[in-house]
């Protein structure tokens, strides 16, 4: 067996189209940010070399406001790691555990990942609304009117608005992946477990999440990746506002290279995320593979 | 007794918790719903998540007429689906090799797909572009087809690969004693156990090239090649939007997404539960 | 399906392999390579014939912002009918994107030398860079034959280091929108100076009523608000030359803190529409349009977006911006002018002609987009206006008498620095900033 998959031939085949197209579309550009993130340039005309002065300013200006993005990254990734997962793992165990509708739900779950971010941004948007938004109108039925709040309007509140409907429209994504895993775990482990006496959740702990380790894993680096990156949402609610309170690095990156022209310093926050996704994801990679590797 | 009593008990709290959530996801779809059948007053006023006062099917008509999604909806269908048949291809292919193939500097390979999970995608538009264009396949289906396949990869080779890992090596071992070589037990074997994973793959391909819009608005510039996200797009105007028909394509567009996912996720299910015992 | 699969597969393969090659080759020599390049084809085409004697077919590409649904299309395209009758043989390929992602387009097309023939852009800070890349054409040598119909002062914003660069298409003002059936039912007038203003508010707030209409998170909106107070207390030239970054004027100076202090003094008392800060400029105006709100400052689009989107578009008038200081500015001085602009690419293959369609464009857009109440005028007007609506007319009256025309600071700017701008407004409304540290920030962006 291990003569067939030494093939050296057939592993140059099966890699090389995947790796061809990953190199060219994907790395080939992290290298030019990588190069444009030392210089001084808008884009069009020409540039002039700075050497690491676009990494100082970075940690220095305060204008900028750097490295508070980072902490709010750095607080979505932990509450989509804390939050969001264990609730996409708990519908995914109670769904695959076979409900009643498990079709139906299971689809129905998923639907918000489907929909547009522009669609559920102008959502959560009337949600939010001062005026007409539910939020503020349960409050005021409640008779609960000081904590009515201008919710994306106000720095105490913006950014945690936003993070809101970024966990909720992910749960779907990472509950398919995990529901997925689940199901195809082999049914007589957990059939056999129950035999021995485990009710479902003791099934769940000690034979499914271990066995799910690898999807958990993915899921998580997906979380965590995702989270450093994300954009689209905090864009359409607040675009990093008001005051730069719910700015993050992508939002912040954008402004700089397409909203100021300044390429050369958005490239080198470019540069910044994919160094710090690169490092969790594979700092995770190794978290998991610690005592992980009897599931192999 | 006291047992299976408990057991109910712990059921009907699951199903309660779930017809909440269901009833929390359903509400998107009965918005977006709501929102297409209404004009800028109540979308903005009032009545933002009542029904419709007046029911303005001419929203649809609007939509179809001046914004043409009828043809970026056929350009999304075929770059989405080129997308993810290149994209499941070569993952596959590639998750083989850098899960069960046994050769030096795996690992490293293996970290070095990970890179794509980290680009931040507007990061990427102007390098890609420049690319694109040293190449002369701006205003192409493959402009946006090549760079979104070649953005899923690192993504579904990490998915193929936490399924594989699933895959008992038996079964390969068994069918090498057969005398197979590596490229039909590819085939015969890992292709066929895959297919779970092969539907959650297109899925999730799907979602990163269908709603795309920065690529396909930079790569793009001929309307003949134009998808969907950026075709709603103009139907936003520059000082001043009427929403009403903007919601209508919306629906247009995530309507059959709804239709397909359902299919896949049939799928998806039929292929799991050969040999498993209903719940 | 398999056969199939086998085939695109190795097709990829073989263009990537292609494509890398390519690549590998070209990317030493990148920018130099793409300049050059660039460079010999505008020889080329410049020392080619004029195309409209010849009558081979020649197809322009043409970007805007006016999709579909804008209000300017119905003008482009008749602008286009027209102009391809005037030029037989000659095709314009329209294609339109939505107003945000086409600043991303554009700038990318500038930096990968993938401009069309004709593009829509903004005068200004906005085209500044294109114009120092050298991929814009020079439109000096053609614009003698149109200066009767433009002149170079409503070009002055497409103007870069004296040569023109662009043709306007509508020369759109800051304008102060107001609810008159409000208005009347108080008693109470347009304002005219900032005092009047401030009564007004007054009144309205003593009544309950929110006076004035913004978006913050839309900082654009609040812009509008403080570039005509700026202009009002601090007067035109002053104004340009302090955003413009001239030599020995300081943003640091007591009418630019005038101003600033305005906006928050109006901010205090409570003039401005509750949640400001969360709500987009849509949602922002539909408060105007339904009556929630009595004002609303904003640019002259708005006289026609009123006539579509409110249910009593009589309701509504219009007025200038009032005045803060006398001695600095007049009712007649007004924020905006000719930024909606056409320029030509350098490496169209037909450069004549496509400066030719960026004059006769320019003019007949302005022409019909003005007969259809969307837009105010950049070119003469020899053609009877009487269907216009009222409040159109009366602005295009305005900009007829205008004293000066200041271009919105953030047109006007760097885009750097208007990036700065808006986002050192929004800490100054929101109070995290003191009108003077404002002064002070901005005085600091714009020398460093």
């Amino acid at each position: 067996m291990n003569k067939v998959w030494k093939d050296k031939k057939a592993i140059c085949i099966f890699l090389a189209p995947a790796l061809l197209l990953f190199t060219v579309i994907v790395v080939f550009p992290i290298f030019m940010s990588a190069y444009y993130s030392f210089f001084d340039w808008n884009g069009m005309t020409d540039a002039t070399f700075v050497g690491f002065k676009n990494y100082m300013e970075l940690f220095t200006s305060k204008s900028a406001g750097f490295p508070k993005t980072l902490g709010n990254a750095f607080l979505l990734a932990a509450l989509s790691v804390f939050i969001q997962l264990p609730v996409s793992l708990f519908l995914a165990i109670v769904l695959a555990k076979g409900v009643k509708g498990e079709k139906f739900f299971v689809a129905l779950f998923f639907t918000p990942v489907l929909i547009s971010t522009v669609v559920i941004g102008q959502l959560w948007m009337k949600i939010y609304n001062p005026e007409y938004g539910v939020v503020n109108t349960i409050l005021r039925n409640l008779g609960l009117d000081n904590l009515t709040r201008v919710w994306l309007g106000e720095k105490s509140t913006a950014l945690i608005a936003v993070f809101i409907p970024i966990l909720w429209q992910y749960v779907g994504y990472h509950m398919l992946l995990l529901y997925a895993g689940i199901k195809s775990i082999s049914k007589e482990l957990t059939e056999s477990a129950k035999i021995d006496g485990a009710n479902g959740w003791q099934a769940a702990r000690y034979i499914t999440i271990p066995l799910l380790k690898p999807v958990i894993q993915v899921c998580a680096i997906f979380a965590v990746t995702g989270s450093l990156k994300a954009f689209d949402m905090i864009y359409v609610l607040t675009n990093g506002g008001p005051a730069h309170a719910s700015e993050v690095p992508s939002t912040l990156m954008v402004s700089m290279i397409f909203g100021r022209n300044r390429y050369g310093f958005g490239s080198s926050i470019a540069i910044f995320i994919i160094f710090i996704c690169f490092f969790f994801a594979i700092l995770i990679k190794k978290a998991f593979s610690i005592g992980g590797k009897q599931y192999e | 007794m006291n047992k299976h009593k408990n057991i109910s008990i712990g059921r009907k709290i699951n199903y309660v918790i779930l017809i909440i959530w269901a009833l929390i996801q359903m509400f998107p779809i009965y918005w977006m719903f709501t929102f297409s059948l209404k004009d800028n007053s109540e979308i903005f006023g009032e009545n933002m998540f009542g029904l419709p006062r007046q029911w303005l099917w001419e929203n649809y008509a609007a939509a179809l007429k001046v914004g043409n999604i009828a043809k970026y909806f056929l350009n999304s269908v075929i770059v989405t689906g080129f997308t993810i048949a290149i994209t499941v291809i070569f993952s596959l292919m590639a998750t083989y090799a850098l899960t069960r193939m046994i050769w030096r500097g795996r690992a490293l390979v293996n970290n070095y797909i990970m890179l794509g999970l980290t680009i931040p995608i507007h990061a990427a538009i102007l390098p890609v572009f420049l690319i694109l264009s040293k190449l002369k396949m701006t205003n192409s289906y493959q402009a946006l087809i090549i760079p979104y396949a070649a953005f899923a990869l690192a993504m579904s080779i990490l998915i193929a690969s936490s399924f594989i890992e699933g895959i008992p090596k038996e079964l390969e071992e068994a069918a090498c004693i057969d005398g197979c070589n590596v490229y039909q037990i590819f085939y015969k074997i890992i292709m066929p156990m895959m297919k779970p994973c092969l539907s959650t793959l297109a899925i999730f391909v799907f979602l990163q090239a269908w709603n795309e819009l920065m690529f396909a608005v930079t790569f793009i510039s001929n309307s003949d090649y134009r998808t969907l996200p950026v075709g709603i797009q103009t139907l936003c105007g520059s000082y001043t939007t009427d929403w009403g028909p903007i919601g209508a394509a919306l629906v247009i567009a995530t309507f059959p997404t709804l239709l397909v996912y359902c299919f896949m996720s049939r799928k998806i299910q039929e292929s799991m539960a050969a040999g498993a015992v209903k719940g | 399906m398999n056969s199939f699969r086998k085939v695109t597969a190795l097709l990829l393969l073989v263009t990537l392999s292609l494509g890398l090659a390519a690549c590998g080759s070209k990317t030493a020599t990148d920018e130099a390579g793409t300049q050059k390049a660039a460079d010999t084809k505008t020889e080329d085409a410049q020392t080619a014939s004029d195309p409209e004697e010849t009558t081979e077919e020649v197809t322009l590409t043409l970007w805007s912002i006016a999709t579909e649904s804008d209000a300017f299309h119905p003008a482009y395209v008749k602008a286009i009918e027209e102009f391809e009758a005037n030029h037989p043989g000659v095709t314009i390929n329209f294609e339109t994107f939505e107003n945000e992602s086409y600043k991303t387009k554009i700038k990318s097309a500038v930096a990968a030398n993938e401009l069309p023939d004709v593009f829509f852009t903004w005068g200004g800070g906005f085209s500044q860079s294109f114009v120092e890349s050298g991929k814009v054409l020079p439109l000096d040598d053609y614009y003698p034959e149109y200066e009767d119909g433009i002149t170079k002062t409503v070009l002055a914003n497409a103007t870069y280091d004296g040569v023109i660069y662009g043709s306007a298409i509508c020369t759109p003002v800051s304008c102060l929108f107001y609810n008159k059936a409000m208005f009347d039912e108080k008693g109470l007038k347009a304002p005219e100076t900032y005092e009047d203003f401030v009564n007004v508010c007054q009144a309205f707030i003593d009544d309950g009523i929110t006076p004035i209409g913004i978006s913050v998170k839309d900082t654009w909106v609040l812009a509008m608000t403080h570039d005509a107070l700026t202009l009002k207390s601090a007067g035109p030239e002053k104004t340009a030359a302090a955003i413009t970054r001239t030599e020995g004027i300081s943003y640091n100076d007591p009418d630019f803190l005038e101003s600033a202090k305005k906006v928050k003094e109006l901010a205090d008392m409570g003039a401005f529409i509750e949640g400001a800060t969360g709500l987009s400029n849509d949602e922002a105006c539909q408060l105007f349009y339904n009556g929630t709100v009595p004002m609303y400052i904003t640019g002259s689009w708005m006289a026609g977006s009123i006539q579509t989107d409110a249910e009593n578009p009589a309701d509504f008038d219009v007025a200038p911006i009032p005045v803060i200081n006398k001695d600095n500015a007049a009712i007649t001085d007004f924020m905006g002018g000719a930024s909606d602009t056409l320029m030509a690419s350098a490496s169209s293959e037909h450069p004549d002609l496509a400066a030719a369609a960026v004059f006769e464009l320019t003019r007949a857009i302005s022409h019909y987009s003005y007969l259809d109440g969307a837009g105010i005028p950049a070119w003469t007007v020899d053609y009877d206006a009487g269907e216009v609506n009222d409040m159109t007319q009366k602005i295009a009256d305005y900009t007829t008498s205008a004293t000066s025309f200041t271009l919105w600071f953030d047109t006007l700017m760097t885009s750097e620095d208007a990036g700065e701008y808006l986002a050192l407004l929004q800490q100054l409304y929101i109070g995290d900033l003191t009108p003077e540290g404002f002064v002070e920030a901005m005085a600091a962006q714009l020398e460093n």
